[in-house]
């Protein structure tokens, strides 16, 4: 009798996998879906993404589009703009954030809270009413069209975020070992360093990311701040792209594409890291 | 024996210090955290604190065109935040927010919290391609994403009324998915869902991983079934990151613009609904009314902190009690 029942529980449990199974691959078919259409089309020649019968694969294969986007003028100074202004944010902001997540929770800090609270209300303004006010301040330090205003602004930008999320993975390491090390004759700086560091760093590596790709992605404050074109980032050059040639939608996916690749090989290098960090972040309870 | 035992702790116990030097040294405590918060505290302020104080400032002021390039300061009190709550507009924009965050917002939360829970029901193999998948979702710029979309949706040659055809709705050929706003914000919404699932439900899965397997174990030979083990089992453990993440999401949707300017390429101003991030731009850029349109984001700000302020609270006692 409870063998009929076990067995007929494992078969419809059997039964039940079968279906989570399918459910898993509709549900990644569509998650992917504008991902490979971007790319699909990207190497489609432009008279045969204007078909009514679209294909599925690029059947008249080219790199026509990619060439295309990739000599216009400026490309790769803007590139280069873009990683130099986003590298430079992650790390700054980076450190900056986890000093101050060190700060409100290792210690019984006066006005920590109010700290958390007034940084989460800061995320609340809207990024287009800060535009123009942002504009002028840069304008009276003189660091308009620098790589540096730029920097400053995406750095206080995305500090509310990681200063929370990295607040949780500070949270999560438990003091006793900061503790024992300094007992053990570490100094504070030595514990710090040997203990908390890297126990954080699947932490820092996913609030990288966070800035990394709003960083990258920012179009509203690069296309204010940054006027010379030798000075755009990749997405005003991305914008000009699309303003430029209208409808040429193989050549718009192509620059999407190529905008998207750093973000991706980032994504990719990190990709391990990503999951195990977002497991340490999530002890924080 | 009561007495000389007190007496004893008492000698351990060094005599008190000062007042001046317990606030000396209270103030050494407090020096290391501050000045690890200190840099934080400058960039927030210094780059941010000008601009925002600015724009409380701007709403107060009669700020146009003519007022910019005059640099004339024209303060009109309170003026500018009663055109708001007197416009029409303002209770519009404020109810297609909250039915457009309540859409967004519930939608990331529900079918993330499904991709967590189906992740681990799932073998280590298609658990791997459903990560990576989300990953290259969530990689995409959302710029790029925002083209990609409209290319897809698009009228004539777009791929989804292709498929839409194929699969035998005729009603699709050539329809035009931002004729009515309806229609338009659904494209929206199924956008910015789109980009929030990977994150929501990565940060889930990892969150679920954590709970002890034996819990779970227990409720089923309780007799549980699968609702309530998740009701009383599984959310409770995971209550404290879904709310952070809620809120993030309810802040970030309710500031919406970028996604909705870039897919309806101006369409929703025609059809007038729009929700307050856009509205804050039409007045302030489109119509150059600055002090109108910082009265909107001031506003915005206020029933964002209302909606959100319970759970903030929430999530600072949080630190609290773990610390």
């Amino acid at each position: 009798m409870t063998a009929t029942m076990a067995g007929s529980h494992s078969a419809r449990q059997r039964r039940l996998n079968w279906v989570w199974r399918a459910v898993a691959l509709v549900f990644v078919a569509i998650i992917l879906f504008p991902v490979y259409w971007m790319v699909n089309s990207s190497f489609e020649p432009q008279g045969q993404i204007l078909s009514l019968t679209p294909s599925f694969f690029p059947v008249h294969f080219t790199f026509h589009n990619f060439v295309d986007a990739t000599g216009r003028p400026f490309f790769l100074v803007d590139l280069r703009n873009s990683l130099i202004v986003v590298v430079s944010t992650v790390c700054v902001v980076l450190v900056v954030a986890f000093l101050a997540a060190t700060a409100v929770t290792r210690f019984r800090l006066r006005g920590a809270k109010l700290f958390l609270v007034l940084v989460l209300v800061v995320q609340m303004v809207p990024t287009t009413a800060l535009v123009i006010p942002l504009f002028l301040i840069l304008d009276k330090a003189r660091l308009l069209n620098s790589f540096q205003g730029l920097i400053l602004t995406y750095v206080t930008l995305t500090l509310p975020f990681t200063i929370w999320a990295l607040r949780g993975f500070v949270r999560a390491v438990p003091m006793d070992l900061e503790e024992a090390a300094l007992v053990d004759g570490c100094s504070r700086l030595g514990a710090f360093r040997r203990i908390l560091l890297p126990l954080v760093l699947p932490g820092l590596i996913t609030t990288g990311v966070f800035s990394f790709i709003t960083a990258w992605n920012d179009f509203l404050y690069a296309n204010v701040i940054m006027q010379q074109q030798d000075r755009w980032t990749l997405s005003v050059w991305m914008f000009g792209f699309q303003t430029n040639t209208g409808t040429d939608y193989g050549g718009l996916m192509a620059a999407s594409t190529i905008f998207a690749l750093p973000v991706v090989i980032f994504f990719l290098l990190v990709q391990r890291r990503i999951v195990s960090g977002l497991t340490a972040g999530a002890v924080k309870g | 024996m009561p007495a000389t035992a007190i007496g004893r702790t008492e000698r351990l116990i060094p005599p008190a210090p000062s007042y001046r030097r317990r606030a000396r040294r209270a103030l050494r405590r407090q020096l290391l955290p501050f000045l690890l918060l200190l840099p934080a505290l400058v960039l927030v302020g210094g780059v941010l604190g000008y601009p925002i104080g600015q724009l409380v400032a701007t709403s107060f002021q009669q700020l146009g065109l003519f007022e910019l390039i005059g640099h004339r300061v024209v303060w009109n009190g309170l003026t500018n935040y009663r055109t708001v709550f007197a416009s029409s507009q303002f209770l519009d924009s404020l109810e297609q927010t909250a039915l457009f965050v309540l859409a967004t917002v519930g939608l990331t939360m529900l079918i993330g919290t499904g991709v967590a829970l189906l992740m681990g029901r799932l073998g280590k193999i298609l658990r791997t391609v459903v990560s990576v998948a989300m990953l290259l979702a969530w990689a995409m710029p959302s710029s790029a994403a925002s083209i990609v979309w409209s290319w897809m949706f698009e009228t004539e040659y777009g791929v989804v009324n292709y498929i839409a055809v194929s699969l035998g709705l005729h009603g699709f050929n050539n329809h035009d998915w931002f004729a009515s706003a309806l229609s338009a914000y659904s494209v929206v919404t199924a956008m910015i869902v789109w980009q929030a699932i990977p994150f929501v439900a990565l940060s889930l899965y990892a969150a679920l991983t954590l709970v002890p397997q034996e819990l779970f174990e227990a409720a089923a030979i309780d007799g549980a079934s699968p609702a309530t083990i998740f009701r009383r089992v599984t959310f409770p453990l995971v209550r404290p990151i879904f709310v952070l993440l809620t809120v993030l999401s309810v802040i970030w949707d309710g500031n919406v613009f970028n996604q909705v300017w870039y897919l309806t390429a101006g369409r929703a101003q025609v059809i007038n609904v729009i929700p307050l991030g856009v509205w804050q731009y039409i007045e302030a850029f489109s119509s150059q009314q600055y002090g109108l349109g910082a009265a909107v984001a001031v506003v915005t700000v206020v029933v964002l902190l209302l909606v959100t302020g319970y759970y903030i609270r929430i999530m600072v006692r949080m630190g609290e009690t773990r610390a």
